[in-house]
């Protein structure tokens, strides 16, 4: 009884681990690198996205803040699986935790996405924005410069 | 803030239509050139050889260093001060040319008079555009109508500020006006930029207001306070209070619901802000331009929106025949509420499509012209109105008049087929009796602006500039308010000719 149920727990973990390693080995990381943040007053809020439904739902994979300092702020998502993402961020200068808009609806913080998507006449799109995480890829390195 | 309140902001960064709404601005392209190139830069060059009146919109390249111009007559004593001009005058980089009037980068014109002499300097308004395209010796973002190939950008509608249209002296600066953005600050010493202005700062709206329009025509109460507007593209219009020194004291919103896309001017009373909205529609497709899609719609009313200085609300509504008008001179309101103004109307929109015919030298004239009309808004809701039989643009009143009942108005006026104006003059409001000074067809006449040294009305000078076509040099003139048919008692003269301009201010010293 007893071997049979250690064989069974172990046959168990085995499949388990088999199955993980087939289709869910999290080794791939990205590193976002945010340029030309202004100061070192407040923090910076980033959000991972994962696919383009998630993006236009605003529903994030990871979200992550930083203090801000001036210059090149690096950020990294460890374990992040395969597929298609987009980042984007705004650094909130007067840390109090939310983007601030002018009346007529324009962000008067810096913001930015992944690839350096701009906004152009409107908000930037996803298409531009958006960049894989593939097997091959150890860490996928991601750049953008703040919006002010 | 709670973490989710945080990530809803952040969402808003995407779902916000940033920039859709802003009306002045182009389109985003692909980067293709338009098909439908036409090379404005040549087809002007050449009508200018059989137009020369054209060369008020020929490109200028670099700025006019101090100059001291050349007396006819002599300068009244009493009028000493600073006379600054706006209006665009880099209209060609490179191969191209713009192809509309307006989306030229701003030049400030500064006349000095020190009671006996006149001197000049022109200087480019060095915006973050400006100074980018300058480097780079070429355009680089897409103006309202003109797209240029692989263009920048555009995140804000200030980073293609022009800072073209007005210029105004707050404090101890200067903010040369653009109605799509934010006032540019100049210093008034060197004529330098040094920032484009955000309202709200010192203020309880913080950053609220940064990056919103600021009309090119604000009104400045006789006691110094200053009043504007900023139209945004989804037809609400913000409205501002501010102290004579430019600080914001009351900033409201209001739903004009108004799809006109471009608003341009609007008018004050001792104690209401009238928002006058032209009958004016917008056919907008992806390759069209901005002003080329402005249309006029000849069954929509013009709406007047009555709004309380005091606390900035909506009061009432009047409606109007169908009309358009860039200018307005002057409102004021009698005690009993009834709403008198004047506006410098036209019964279609040619007058925009105008100038962009004249960006490739096309000078034909097709029933562009507007005249003074008076209008009056009853308290019992009726409107009524009385249109003069001339032609009129540019119409001033006396500073101390401002929101205040007027006698005078000045305007300019031309012969019927002119390219420009060629004339001004002295309206007196009540008689309808005219005072006029026609320049001649030699002439292409700019604004001129009354200076009452005494704050009496009718008292002072009319000071104004002219481009004298046959040689080329721009002359600024100073008339006897109360006789402008004698002609100008002083003529200053350039040895070279400015850009023609839109508006300016004359700055007592």
């Amino acid at each position: 009884m007893k071997f049979t149920l250690i064989k069974t727990s172990v046959a168990t973990i085995t499949a388990t681990l088999l199955t993980l390693s087939a289709t869910q080995v999290s080794a791939q990381n990205i590193q976002f690198e945010i340029n030309g943040v202004n100061s070192d007053k407040g923090k910076l809020y980033v959000q991972l996205f994962k696919g383009k439904e998630n993006y236009d739902a605003g529903k994030a994979e990871s979200s992550l803040i930083i203090r801000a300092k001036p210059g090149t702020n690096t950020v990294t998502f460890n374990s992040v699986d395969t597929g298609e993402y987009a980042v984007r961020f705004f650094h909130d200068e007067n840390n109090n935790g939310e983007l601030e808009f002018n009346l007529f609806g324009m962000p008067v913080e810096g913001y930015g996405f992944s690839n350096d998507a701009q906004p152009n006449f409107g908000p930037a799109k996803y298409k531009h924005m958006k960049f894989d995480v593939t097997n091959t890829d150890e860490t996928v390195i991601n750049k953008s410069n703040v919006i002010y | 803030m709670l973490r989710r309140e945080v990530l809803k902001n952040l969402a808003l960064v995407g779902t916000t239509s940033l920039l859709t709404t802003v009306p002045f601005l182009g389109r985003a392209n692909s980067g293709a050139v338009n098909h439908n190139a036409v090379n404005y830069k040549a087809l002007f060059k050449k009508a200018l050889r059989h137009n020369p009146e054209l060369i008020g919109f020929a490109n200028i390249e670099s700025n006019f260093s101090e100059t001291k111009l050349k007396l006819e007559g002599k300068l009244p004593s009493e009028l000493k001060g600073q006379f600054y001009r706006n209006g665009p005058g880099k209209h060609e980089r490179g191969d191209i040319r713009y192809q509309h009037l307006f989306e030229g980068d701003g030049m400030l014109q500064h006349f000095h008079l020190d009671g006996n002499n006149v001197y000049h300097r022109g200087k480019f308004i060095e915006t973050p555009k400006f100074k980018k395209e300058e480097s780079a010796k070429q355009f680089l973002y897409s103006g309202p109508d003109t797209k240029i190939a692989n263009s920048l950008p555009v995140s804000s509608s200030n980073d293609v500020n022009t800072a073209n249209t007005n210029v105004i002296s707050v404090g101890n600066d200067l903010w040369a006006l653009w109605e799509a953005g934010a006032p540019s600050k100049i210093n008034p010493h060197n004529l330098q930029f040094e920032d484009q202005v955000n309202l709200g700062t010192g203020s309880k709206y913080g950053n609220s207001l940064k990056g919103l329009p600021f009309s090119a025509h604000p009104k400045i109460d006789p006691n110094g306070d200053i009043w504007n507007f900023g139209l945004n593209g989804s037809g609400h219009v913000v409205l501002y209070h501010l102290s004579a020194k430019g600080q914001t004291k009351n900033v409201k919103l209001i739903n004009a619901q108004y799809k006109g896309t471009m608003l341009h001017d609007f008018l004050i009373t001792d104690r209401s802000i009238l928002l006058i909205l032209p009958s004016l529609i917008s056919e907008r497709s992806h390759n069209s331009g901005y002003f080329e899609s402005i249309d006029f719609a000849p069954q929509m009313p013009m709406r007047v929106l009555v709004v309380n200085k005091s606390d900035l609300t909506l009061k009432r509504e009047f409606e109007l025949p169908p009309g358009f008008a860039f200018h307005f001179g002057n409102a004021w309101e009698e005690n009993d509420g009834t709403i008198h103004f004047d506006a410098s109307l036209y019964p279609n929109i040619n007058i925009l499509h105008k100038m962009s015919r004249l960006m490739q030298g096309d000078v034909k004239q097709e029933e562009v012209n507007g005249n003074t009309t008076l209008f009056t808004l009853h308290n019992n809701g009726k409107t009524s109105q009385h249109s003069f039989n001339d032609i009129s643009e540019f119409p001033r009143v006396s500073n101390h008049k401002v929101g205040l009942k007027n006698h005078k108005l000045y305007h300019l006026s031309s012969a019927h087929d002119s390219l420009w104006s060629d004339a001004v003059v002295s309206l007196d409001v009540d008689s309808g009796k005219e005072d006029k000074f026609s320049y001649g067809s030699e002439f292409l006449v700019e604004e001129h602006v009354p200076v009452n040294p005494r704050a009496k009305e009718g008292h002072g000078y009319l000071i104004g500039t002219a481009l004298h076509i046959p040689t080329q040099r721009t002359c600024l003139n100073v008339f006897d308010l109360a006789n402008l048919k004698a002609g100008p008692r002083c003529r200053a003269w350039l040895p070279y000719h400015l850009p023609l301009g839109f508006h300016g201010n004359f700055v007592t010293s």
